[in-house]
C-alpha cells in the first residue's frame, strides 16, 4: 500500500462574519479577502511540507479549485510543475486540472507532458469531472460534462503517445486540427491516469480503461460499490481482475502520539466540509447538470442547501471518512477499511485542511511516514468476495 | 417530414389562421389564460422544444443552429397557409432567428421580451444572467408582481417558488426544462454575436411587446432590438415583467389581436 499526502492549500483566514453574510464562499467571494502576504506564507508553508514527504516516502497530490477560500492551488499543473522540481524520489499526481473546464485539451497534454519529463517520470494524471461552482467561476456550460470530460481524456491521451508528427482532432467538442505536442512524455506509453468519481458509469468505463479509481470521502458502502462496478466491468468485459493498485481512497486524516492528539488536532479538518462547501443555491443544488431530472424533487425537498455542522471526529472515523489517531489505531482502520470496501492500494490523505496548521501538518506526516507506512507496505492480499451482480 | 418528433399543445379552431408559440424557459402551459384569449380567432401551435416537456432530446442535438433548423421544419410541416410566429423570451430568440433565415410561411412576427442579441458593453450584461443569478432574485425580476404568477404555472426564478404541493413530476419536468435550456444557452449567455447585424433581413410585419417591469431584460433593450428591425412597432404592457401574457392576458391578446390582420 501506498500513502500520498493531499493538500489543497486552504485560506481560512476570511473573517467568520464575511463568511457568514456571503451567499457562497466559492466563486463569488471578493478576491479582497484573500491577503497575497498571507497566501505567500502558505505557498511557502505547503512546498515545504511536499519536500519533506519526497524526503519521507509520502507521494504527493494537486488539485485546483477556483475563487474560493477551499483551495489556493488554481491552477494544478503550474503546481506540480514546481512540485516536481522541488522533489526528486516520490509520485507526483495532479488530480487533477479541470478538463471539462478547460478549452484545449492539447495544451493540458503539454503542460502535463512537460511535468513529466522536468520530474523523469513521476508525474500520474489524474482527472475529475468536477461541477458546480466551478461551472460558474470557469464559466463552462455544465451540460454534458461527462462526455466532454471523456472527449478530453481522449484527446490528452492520443497527444502524449502521438510520435510521428500531426495529427488532427475534429470531435464533438475540441477540434484542433494540427496536434504535435514538444516535449513527448517521459514514461512510455504514457504516464498513469487516475480519475476522481463516485459515478458508477464513469467507474465501470475506468475499470474498462484501467484507469485508477480514486474515491473522495465516500464512506464504506459508496466505496465498496464503486470498486465492485470496476471490477464487474472488467469482468464483464473479458479483462483480468484489477490489482489493488488500481484503487484509491481519500480520507480526512491525522496521525498524532495519541488518539486523544489526534482527534483533537484532526477536529479542525471538517472545516472543509463545515465551512469551505458554502455555495449558493444556483451555484449548487439548482445548476443544470448536477443531477439527473429524476433525482431533483428529494434534493429540492430538503429545503434550503445545509451545511453540516457537527461532523466530530468520532462520526467521521465511523463512516470510513476519517482516519485518525495514534498511529497503531491509524492502521487499524486503514486495515479495517481496506477490508470493507473490498481491497484499496492508495490511501491519500487530507491532513493540512481547515486550521490545521503547518507544524501539526509536518508531524502527521512524519508519522505517517515512520509509523504508519511500514505497517501498511506489503499486506497480504484482500479476500475477493464475489461482488453483488 | 419532420426528422424529430415533438409534443405540440393545440388549441382553437382547425381552419381559423395559425399562430406558432415558440416557447421561453418552459413549455406554453395549457393552463394559461392568453392561450383561450388567443384561440378564440386562431389555430394555436405550440410545441414544446426537444428536450422540453414531452418532447425527446437527441443526442446531438444541442445548439441554436438545431433549433432554427428544427422550427424551419415546423413552417415546413404546417398545414398550408400563412403562419404568424409568436417568440417568448428565449423562445423569441428562436422566432427573430428564424425570421431571418426566413420562410415562405411566415407572414407575422411578434417577439415578447425576446432575449438574443447583445447590445451594451462588453462590461454591460444587458441579460440577467438565468444561471448565475440567485432564483429569489430572478423570480423578484422576472415579474412585476410575483404574486401575479398564475398558480401551477412557473416563469423565471420558479426555483424560489418551489413548494410542497408541487409534484415530483412537475419537478423532473422543470429540471428537465432547466437543463436543457442550458445546454442550448449557456455560452453566450442568452444570445447569438451575430443575430444583430442581421435583424434587417426581417421582411414580414414586426411587433416587439415588452412588459414594462420586465428586471431581466429592459424596455430599452426591447426598442433597440425593434429599431434593428425594419418597420417593426414596439409596444409596453403595463404592469407586467418578462411574461407579460402571463401577468397581464388580457392585455397581450388585444395587443396580439390589433397586430394581426
Amino acid at each position: 500500500m501506498e500513502l500520498w499526502n493531499h493538500c489543497e492549500n486552504p485560506y481560512p483566514f476570511v473573517p467568520a462574519e464575511v463568511l457568514d453574510a456571503a451567499e457562497s464562499v466559492r466563486a463569488s467571494l471578493p478576491n479582497k479577502y484573500c491577503e497575497p502576504e498571507i497566501a505567500a506564507r502558505l505557498y511557502d508553508e505547503v512546498f515545504d511540507e511536499y519536500q519533506l514527504c519526497d524526503d519521507i516516502g509520502l507521494h504527493i497530490v494537486t488539485n485546483e479549485h477556483h475563487s474560493g477560500i477551499n483551495n489556493l492551488w488554481a491552477a494544478s499543473p503550474v503546481i506540480t510543475g514546481i512540485v516536481a522540481r522541488l522533489t526528486k524520489k516520490v509520485r507526483i499526481l495532479s488530480l487533477g486540472t479541470l478538463v471539462t473546464v478547460r478549452p484545449d485539451p492539447v495544451r493540458v497534454a503539454t503542460e502535463y507532458a512537460t511535468i513529466d519529463v522536468l520530474s523523469r517520470g513521476r508525474l500520474d494524471i489524474g482527472f475529475v469531472k468536477s461541477g458546480a461552482t466551478e461551472m460558474t467561476s470557469g464559466d463552462a456550460n455544465p451540460m454534458r460534462i461527462r462526455e466532454r470530460e471523456w472527449e478530453a481524456i481522449d484527446l490528452i491521451e492520443k497527444s502524449l503517445t502521438s510520435h510521428d508528427g500531426p495529427f488532427s482532432w475534429e470531435g464533438k467538442f475540441f477540434t484542433h486540427a494540427h496536434v504535435n505536442i514538444w516535449p513527448r512524455p517521459w514514461q512510455q506509453p504514457r504516464p498513469e491516469f487516475w480519475a476522481a468519481t463516485s459515478d458508477m458509469p464513469t467507474c465501470a468505463e475506468l475499470g474498462r480503461r484501467g484507469i485508477v479509481n480514486t474515491l473522495l470521502f465516500g464512506g464504506y458502502d459508496r466505496t465498496r460499490q464503486a470498486f465492485d462496478t470496476y471490477k464487474q466491468a472488467r469482468r464483464a468485459a473479458g479483462l483480468p481482475p484489477p490489482g489493488e493498485d488500481r484503487f484509491s481512497y481519500m480520507a480526512f486524516c491525522y496521525v498524532g502520539d495519541t488518539d486523544e492528539e489526534a482527534f483533537r488536532i484532526g477536529q479542525k479538518i471538517p472545516w472543509f466540509l463545515t465551512v469551505s462547501i458554502k455555495s449558493a443555491p444556483q451555484m449548487s443544488k439548482f445548476m443544470p447538470g448536477q443531477l439527473p431530472p429524476e433525482l431533483t424533487p428529494a434534493a429540492w425537498r430538503a429545503g434550503a442547501s445545509k451545511r453540516p455542522s457537527n461532523l466530530s471526529v468520532e462520526t467521521l472515523v465511523a463512516q470510513g471518512q476519517m482516519f485518525a489517531g495514534n498511529p497503531d489505531t491509524v492502521v487499524k482502520q486503514i486495515k479495517t477499511f481496506r477490508e470493507r470496501v473490498g481491497g484499496v492500494g492508495r490511501i491519500i490523505m487530507m491532513t493540512r485542511q481547515g486550521l490545521v496548521t503547518h507544524a501539526e501538518a509536518t508531524k502527521s506526516f512524519i508519522l505517517a511516514a515512520k509509523e504508519v507506512l511500514p505497517q501498511l507496505r506489503d499486506l497480504p492480499p484482500v479476500e475477493q468476495r464475489t461482488a453483488a451482480e | 417530414m419532420m426528422r424529430h418528433e415533438l409534443e405540440i399543445l393545440r388549441a382553437g379552431e382547425t381552419h381559423a389562421d395559425m399562430i406558432l408559440l415558440i416557447h421561453d424557459i418552459n413549455p406554453i402551459s395549457p393552463k394559461a389564460q392568453f392561450l383561450a384569449g388567443l384561440a378564440r380567432t386562431r389555430a394555436i401551435i405550440a410545441p414544446s422544444h426537444p428536450g422540453f416537456g414531452a418532447s425527446s432530446l437527441p443526442p446531438d442535438f444541442d445548439t441554436m443552429y438545431d433549433l432554427v433548423r428544427l422550427y424551419l421544419d415546423v413552417l415546413d410541416n404546417l398545414p398550408a397557409g400563412g403562419v404568424a410566429v409568436a417568440g417568448f423570451g428565449f423562445g423569441g430568440w428562436i422566432a427573430a432567428e428564424v425570421a431571418v433565415a426566413g420562410h415562405s410561411r411566415l407572414q407575422q412576427l411578434i417577439l415578447v421580451d425576446p432575449v438574443g442579441i447583445k447590445i451594451g458593453g462588453r462590461e454591460d450584461r444587458d441579460i440577467v444572467h438565468h444561471f448565475n443569478t440567485n432564483p429569489t432574485e430572478l423570480n423578484r425580476r422576472s415579474w412585476h408582481d410575483p404574486a401575479n404568477r398564475p398558480a401551477g404555472i412557473y416563469g423565471l426564478g420558479w426555483q424560489a417558488t418551489i413548494s410542497e404541493a408541487m409534484t415530483d413530476a412537475e419537478m423532473i419536468t422543470l429540471a428537465r426544462n432547466w437543463d436543457s435550456l442550458c445546454l442550448f444557452a449557456w455560452q453566450p449567455h442568452m444570445f447569438n454575436p451575430q443575430l444583430k447585424h442581421w435583424l434587417h433581413r426581417i421582411s414580414v410585419p414586426t411587433l416587439v411587446l415588452w412588459g414594462e417591469s420586465d428586471g431581466i431584460v429592459t424596455p430599452d433593450y426591447g426598442r433597440h432590438y425593434a429599431s434593428l428591425i425594419p418597420g417593426a412597432s414596439f409596444e409596453t404592457i403595463p404592469h407586467a415583467g418578462h411574461h407579460p401574457e402571463l401577468e397581464q392576458p388580457a392585455d397581450f391578446v388585444a395587443r396580439v389581436k390589433n397586430f394581426l390582420p
